[in-house]
């Protein structure tokens, strides 16, 4: 569509035909030419002037053309033809043989048939009518293109006609007489042949012999002789329905006898009789009995009765019949695609198939040297498709006169990809081979043997693929600071997207990062888990804490463990508290006159925030009347409020600055770019600003933002991808109204606010929602809450085994120690280091969330000084959980190949591909989000070229929330 | 203001009220005073004269003379003998003019197919309401043609929507054939179209049979010409001339036919393809457009017909404009369709497409009075078309459609006498037509407009009982609102009437917009 507009400017200019023409080269990795049968790979379609110019693998692109590039495993065949339709005429002229009757007319040229389009078909056939012996002439037209004449292939394609049962109940002539008086009577209707098979080859023997200039069958109208004469003088072909087999052979006897060129129209039998049709040398157009989109049909049950038919095609090409295959009469022309391979049925080639539904139905409907086949000279019709255009595959775009004339939501392409490999890995152990994953909206929808493909859904295949890796414990992120941050600190905060190290790190496969930092502390260091190159920062944070690090063995140790028993008592004892509170607040029923409590709030929070507490406190006073009552007073009251608001701002008076902490959100163009949305999260603490800026026409990725807020006015700053931002902003009524500035380009914006709170991104939920519930208007009677300490938080969801502890610890004593003590606080750590555990697996079993060995995989016997041993294959053996982890920043793009070593000395791949995916999410317990492809978790995938437990294996290609890291 | 000016208005239709006790049958309400004037001379003495010709005249005359327009202006002195009608709060306009209509028929359809040799003054109904509201409307020149429902149609009649006689109504007979493009029922657009085209392969048979017979001597279609009572005496009758006109197809020698032998039947085709009958070919649609302007082209009658259109025409705008017809569009202007793949409602402005590609198009009224030819014009401007393009699609290009441009359509010297005289400005939703002069006669006078009277106040039946009071105490049934305008609140009942009840909340929408 795009090209569309840009051509009409060049014609309109009139600029010299040369400089107008357009040269358009069209790549795809397979593209069918039809012609010959024949197959080009990784080939080129030149189109110049809506012609094909040259198609090949080895075609010299010019350096003005432009260039469409669909991949490499896109689809290209030739613009379908469609051997019927129902774009035509319908009804029946009045006479049994009214051959003037012109289907063109039934046509509307400006019609819009995008939902045919978007099937691939760009070229339909327009019966003139249905049920009649002669109903017509038939058309050939195609269903985009510029202009009438050009998208008119046809006027005069066929004398169009049935020898069925559907034309042996034409009713009889009868022409009013005009006038009709006392003298001339009205008359009756002259009855018309066919009513019978036998009746129909007569009234075909008659009309013949009218053409040829006999006399005596005025019955058919003044105009059907001469109109006939001048048809079969240009060799029209006949095109006559006959579906059963004495049909069809009286259409093979008619031919013969006549000398014409004869189409058999629907052909149901024509299988049995496909050597007697190849020897008379008639074409055929086949409908496979098929009715989508319907119910089943009743076909009799008595001996005669017709039942269905797909293997006509097959017999057909073996006997060298030259057919195209068609939807039913009823079935639009969009089910071209449906019909071909249901006619497929019984064996025929899907080339063959192909041929039925392009070069051979062009070459039936005498419009081959137009469309058909992807060869020079003829037109550049395409269907790009993405994947078999039999098999299942959605219409990428479609193209019609080399311009587009349907083209796949895009938007909806980008986040539907299907990736089909021959192996393909859940993460849970599992493989399914051949298997595929459809990914869309940036989550896992489907995995199985074959998925659906969504309308304009890319394809991509491959050997194996598997869910993206995660590494364990990494330090991606840190940017090399050793200071271990306060347990509280949320490392959310150091989330910055479209780095370009983290980018490489995912397309080594690692899409997801346990960011640890650099040392435990004694109430424990924060980790957070995160996707280093997701697109899109509200998703990239996994969970935040993911865990908290701790450190058991103490160089002095007689302290080893003496300051984490302390810190798991204060947790279990913060735990009770909060139990019981949970316990007595269930138990708790509140009292049913609460008014006044509601009051007191509304006064307390008035300021804050004017809407929740007088809503409530109505609740609370609506409680006694009628709800019909409540209901009303509470519009009138809210319209009350609103006028309330109004008025203060009517008269001009100035709202005291506040803060701007929170999310705004507004739209800005910016050229070269269309209207961008600019998203500001801005932290406001007395008047210093930070914060950051996202908007696609400013900056690729997110920029951090400083500043400072004068009373109402706000100044920020910020580095983006394209330069350095400038913002000025004012508070007006509640919202920012300025300027941002990006190099010499300016826009104004009046930015909304979404929401009063600095969120860092991804945030868990559950920790909003407990950071929430002290907020609660506090009601007569209701118990306490305990104070929250966010220090003991995490251990809390520990406990309640919604968290993870990392602990490090080395020798077997110690480690059965911790966790002896752990299970006595009801927690199972994750084990970091751990060397001597697998001296104590049997004990370890079942107590521990998993083990971090050291990334050292074979590590020699101290004792002996010669024996390797692979702990992460003894362990994860025991069936303990393992996981691989770096230990280091882009370092993390590593993890394949310890894992791939650890396989080559000897842990089974099975485990090591576990505790690269599922393992570790596990562990963490954030497998509700990433670690094994399944529906609904992320869209992280990596495509190897090999089984992954090769090591000869690398990463082709590597998706992270449902799009290609690039 | 408004308040002081219903009032008034109110105590003058009391007070004709009294006078209404010697009002007879429907027409000769119009007739009244203003039969007084007939045939002689009367000055509009107005506020604004719209003269649809150059300027706006401010406090000016039309004085006509004769049933003609003599002088338009302001320094015109009118002659001492004519009556005048001195309303410096009026504004005279133009008579409206309908390009197309297929009421004040007793039917508007003829179940034959070919039927040229019809013609609709045998069927125009002069005491029909629809004229009388026509003449409410201000509409003073009225094209009738027959209904969709055929293939070639019979001829019409433009008509003044006055008079006891069709007769005294006729302006122009025989105005011009209709020839439809809109499917029969038991028709598709294709057997539709092949109709047409056969009318025209059977007047081609029919002259080449004529010519031969005549070479053979034979003189069949002489005796058959006879027995149908043709006097072939007659001047144009009794000679025969080649065919003439721009069609594809000649029937050669056909000078040798006497005309008055060619069938009546066919007589009138031919006259269509020798261009000397104009043609309103009826399409429902685009598609329909590019096979009218097809079969005009090949048959010769392209620059004689007039296109009217309906539906998704307006996409076939850039092919009428090259074509260079005009159009009389359908009376719905907007054309609503969905997209077949989103789904969404796409609404487009039919006389703003036509308007773009540069076609002349005039407008229809859509439910006369209301949503009358004013009304259209006025929804134009509501959607941004100049207000001149406007004024012209309801004047000026109409009556250049009916070949009347030199008698109708503006205010000028020498033209026919027709001029509304209105409240206010032609376009505006408060508007009333006060009077309306045709050739000279005040034809209508709303002061003494019994029935539009008897819609807003009410009628005191003798027998009616409690219903009948109620409708005379309280004749806006309950109108909350305080501008109150008599004829919105009439218009508003004719909607209701007449019109489905969603597109009257659709027009009423419209309409408030405007306000």
């Amino acid at each position: 569509m795009s090209a569309r507009p840009a051509l009409l400017v060049a014609l309109a200019l009139c600029a010299p035909p040369a400089a107008a023409r357009e040269v358009v080269a069209v790549k795809a990795g397979t593209i069918h030419r039809v012609e010959a049968g024949e197959v080009v790979r990784d080939g080129t379609i030149l189109i110049e002037d809506g012609r094909i110019v040259a198609v090949g693998a080895n075609v010299a692109i010019p350096p003005s053309a432009r260039v469409v590039d669909y991949g490499a495993d896109a689809v290209v065949t030739p613009g379908l033809v469609c051997a019927d339709s129902t774009l035509g005429g319908r009804r029946g002229a009045e006479r049994t043989a009214d051959p003037t009757l012109r289907a063109i007319d039934a046509f509307d040229f400006h019609a819009v048939h995008a939902l045919t389009l978007a099937e691939g078909v760009t070229t339909v056939y327009l019966p003139p009518a249905r049920g009649r012996l002669v109903a017509g002439q038939g058309a050939v037209v195609k269903l985009a293109g510029r202009d009438e004449a050009s998208r008119t292939l046809s006027t005069s394609a066929a004398i169009h006609g049935s020898i069925g049962a559907d034309a042996r109940n034409t009713p009889g002539y009868w022409q009013p007489p005009l006038p009709a008086t006392a003298d001339v009577g009205m008359g009756v209707e002259q009855p018309q042949l066919p009513k019978t098979l036998m009746g129909a080859i007569v009234a075909l023997d008659e009309l013949v012999a009218l053409a040829q200039g006999g006399e005596g069958a005025e019955e058919y109208g003044p105009e059907t002789g001469p109109a006939l004469r001048e048809l079969i003088a240009a060799r029209r072909p006949w095109r006559l329905g006959a579906a059963t087999e004495p049909e069809i052979r009286a259409l093979i006897a008619f031919a013969r006898e006549k000398g014409l060129p004869v189409v058999v129209d629907g052909a149901h039998a024509s299988g049995e009789i496909a050597r007697e049709i190849a020897a008379a040398g008639l074409a055929v157009v086949f409908d496979p009995p098929i009715a989508p989109n319907s119910g089943g049909r009743d076909f009799g049950k008595d001996r005669e009765a017709v039942w269905p038919s797909y293997s006509a095609p097959v017999r057909l090409a073996e006997a060298g019949v030259r057919f195209a295959i068609a939807p039913p009469d009823d079935v639009g022309a969009s089910e071209l695609r449906f019909a071909a391979a249901v006619a497929s049925r019984g064996g025929l080639e899907r080339s063959r198939a192909l041929r039925a539904i392009t070069l051979d139905a062009a070459e039936i409907l005498g419009v081959a040297s137009r469309v058909g086949s992807l060869t020079a000279g003829k037109d550049a019709d395409l269907a790009v498709f993405n994947g078999d255009p039999l098999g299942g595959a959605s219409v990428v775009a479609t193209w019609v006169s080399g311009e587009i004339a349907y083209q796949g939501d895009e938007a909806k392409a980008a986040g539907a990809v299907v990736i089909s490999v021959e192996e393909l890995h859940l993460g849970d152990g599992e493989v399914i081979a051949p298997g595929e994953v459809l990914l869309e909206d940036g989550r896992v929808r489907a995995v199985g043997r074959m998925v659906g493909r969504p309308q304009g859904a890319a394809v991509v295949r491959g050997k194996a693929a598997m869910p993206g890796m995660i590494d364990a414990f990494g330090h991606l992120g840190l940017e090399g600071s050793t200071k271990v941050p306060p347990t509280r600190f949320e490392l959310a905060r150091l989330v910055e997207p479209g780095d370009l190290a983290d980018r490489r790190v995912a397309r080594a496969g690692v899409t997801t990062v346990v960011l640890a930092p650099r040392g435990a502390s004694k109430s424990g260091a924060p980790m957070m888990a995160y996707k280093p190159a997701g697109s899109e920062f509200e998703r990239m944070v996994v969970a935040d804490p993911a865990a908290l690090r701790f450190q058991w063995t103490d160089k002095n140790r007689l302290e080893s463990g003496k300051a984490m028993r302390e810190v798991l008592a204060k947790a279990v004892e913060y735990k009770k508290k909060w139990d019981e509170y949970q316990k007595k607040r269930a138990e708790w029923t509140p009292p049913k006159e609460e008014a006044p409590a509601a009051a007191k709030d509304e006064k307390k929070d008035g300021e804050k925030s004017d809407k929740k507490p007088e809503a409530e406190g109505e609740k609370a006073a609506g409680d006694k009347k009628d709800a019909d009552t409540k209901d009303a007073e509470k519009k009138d009251g809210d319209e009350d409020k609103k006028d309330e608001k109004k008025k203060p701002k009517k008269k001009g008076e100035k709202e005291p600055a506040k803060p701007v902490t929170g999310a705004w959100e507004t739209k800005v163009t910016i050229a070269p770019f269309s209207e961008t949305r600019l998203r500001l999260y801005l932290d406001d603490v007395d008047g210093a600003v930070e914060g950051s800026l996202r908007c696609a026409a400013l900056s690729d990725d997110l920029v951090a933002v400083a500043g400072t807020r004068k009373e109402h006015d706000l100044t920020l700053t910020g580095e983006g991808t394209r330069g350095a931002i400038e913002l000025a902003a004012k508070q007006e009524d509640g919202k920012l109204v300025g300027t941002v500035t990006l190099g010499s380009t300016k826009a104004q914006f009046t930015a909304e606010q979404t929401s009063t709170e600095y969120e860092v991104a991804g945030r868990s939920e559950r920790r909003k929602e407990q950071e929430k519930k002290p907020e609660r208007p506090e009601r007569k009677g209701e118990p306490k809450p305990p104070a929250t300490d966010p220090d003991l938080e995490p251990l809390r969801r520990a406990i309640a085994g919604e968290g993870a502890v990392v602990v490090g610890v080395e020798r077997e004593d110690e480690i059965l120690a911790c966790v002896d003590a752990f299970e006595a606080a009801g927690i199972k750590p994750i084990l970091l280091g751990a060397s001597d555990a697998y001296k104590v697996v049997d004990k370890l079993r079942g107590r521990v969330a998993g083990v971090l060995l050291s990334p050292r995989v074979v590590q020699i016997e101290p004792k002996t000084g010669v024996e390797k041993r692979n702990r992460y294959e003894e362990i994860a053996g025991a069936g303990i959980p393992v996981a691989f982890h770096s230990a280091a920043e882009e370092g993390a793009a590593d993890l394949p190949l310890i894992a791939a070593y650890a396989i080559s000395t000897g842990m089974s791949p099975v485990d090591a591909l576990r505790a690269l995916t599922s393992g570790a999410a596990e562990m963490y317990a954030i497998e509700d989000r990433v670690g094994k492809l399944e529906p609904g978790l992320d869209g992280d995938v990596v495509l190897l070229d090999g089984s992954p437990y090769e090591a000869s294996t690398s990463v082709v290609r590597v998706w992270v929330d449902g799009r290609e890291v690039r | 203001m408004k308040r002081d000016a219903k009032t008034t208005m109110g105590q003058a239709m009391r007070k004709t009220f009294v006078a209404a006790a010697l009002v007879r049958p429907a027409v000769a309400l119009f007739l009244g005073g203003a039969a007084l004037a007939a045939d002689g001379k009367i000055a509009l003495k107005v506020g604004r004269v719209i003269t649809q010709a150059g300027a706006e005249v401010e406090n000016g005359y039309v004085v006509i003379d004769g049933g003609k327009i003599s002088a338009v202006g302001a320094g015109v002195a009118p002659p001492w003998d004519a009556e005048v009608i001195d309303r410096p709060d009026l504004v005279a306009f133009p008579g409206f003019v309908e390009a197309h209509t297929s009421r004040g028929m007793d039917r508007p359809n003829e179940n034959v197919d070919v039927a040229p040799f019809l013609d609709v003054r045998d069927s125009i109904d002069p005491i029909s309401f629809y004229f009388e509201d026509m003449l409410r409307a201000g509409i003073t020149t009225i094209n009738v043609q027959q209904g969709p429902q055929t293939v070639v149609g019979g001829q019409g009649m433009v008509v003044k929507p006055f008079g006891m006689t069709v007769e005294q109504m006729s302006a122009r007979n025989a105005s011009g054939v209709k020839i439809s493009l809109v499917p029969r029922p038991g028709r598709s657009r294709a057997t539709q179209a092949q109709a047409v085209r056969r009318a025209f392969t059977d007047l081609r048979l029919h002259l080449e049979k004529l010519v031969k017979d005549k070479k053979d001597g034979k003189d069949t279609a002489r005796r058959e010409a006879l027995f149908q009572g043709r006097d072939l005496d007659k001047e144009e009758n009794k000679k025969g001339r080649a065919m003439t006109g721009n069609a594809t197809w000649k029937v050669a020698d056909l000078e040798i036919v006497p005309r008055g032998e060619i069938d009546e039947k066919q007589e009138p085709l031919l006259r269509v393809v020798e261009g000397r009958l104009p043609v309103f070919f009826q399409v429902s649609d685009a598609a329909g457009v590019h096979l009218a302007l097809e079969i005009a082209r090949s048959n010769g009658f392209l620059a004689t017909t007039t296109l009217v259109v309906d539906g998704d025409a307006w996409k076939a705008a850039d092919v009428v404009a090259e074509a260079g017809v005009p159009v009389v569009l359908g009376a719905n202007l907007l054309h609503v369709e969905r997209d077949p793949v989103t789904g969404k409602e796409i609404e487009t402005f039919v006389p703003k497409k036509f308007a773009e590609k540069g076609v002349r198009f005039a407008l229809q009224s859509l439910n006369p009075p209301a949503q009358a030819l004013w009304f259209q014009a006025a929804m134009c401007v509501g959607h941004g078309l100049d207000r001149q393009a406007a004024l012209d699609a309801v004047t000026r290009v109409p009556a250049e459609i009916l070949r009347l441009g030199d008698r109708v359509g503006s205010l000028e010297p020498g033209k026919d006498g027709n001029v509304v005289l209105l409240s206010g400005d032609p376009l505006s939703v408060r508007s009333r037509v006060e009077y309306v002069v045709i050739e000279g006669r005040v034809v209508y006078d709303r002061s003494k407009d019994v029935r539009m009277r008897h819609l807003i106040e009410g009628v005191e039946q003798p027998n009616a009982g409690q219903a009948g009071v109620e409708a005379a105490s309280d004749p806006h049934g309950g109108h909350g609102d305080d501008h109150k305008d008599p004829v919105d609140d009439e218009k508003k009942k004719t909607d209701k009437g007449e019109t489905p009840p969603k597109d009257d909340g659709e027009d009423e929408k419209r309409g408030d917009d405007r306000r």
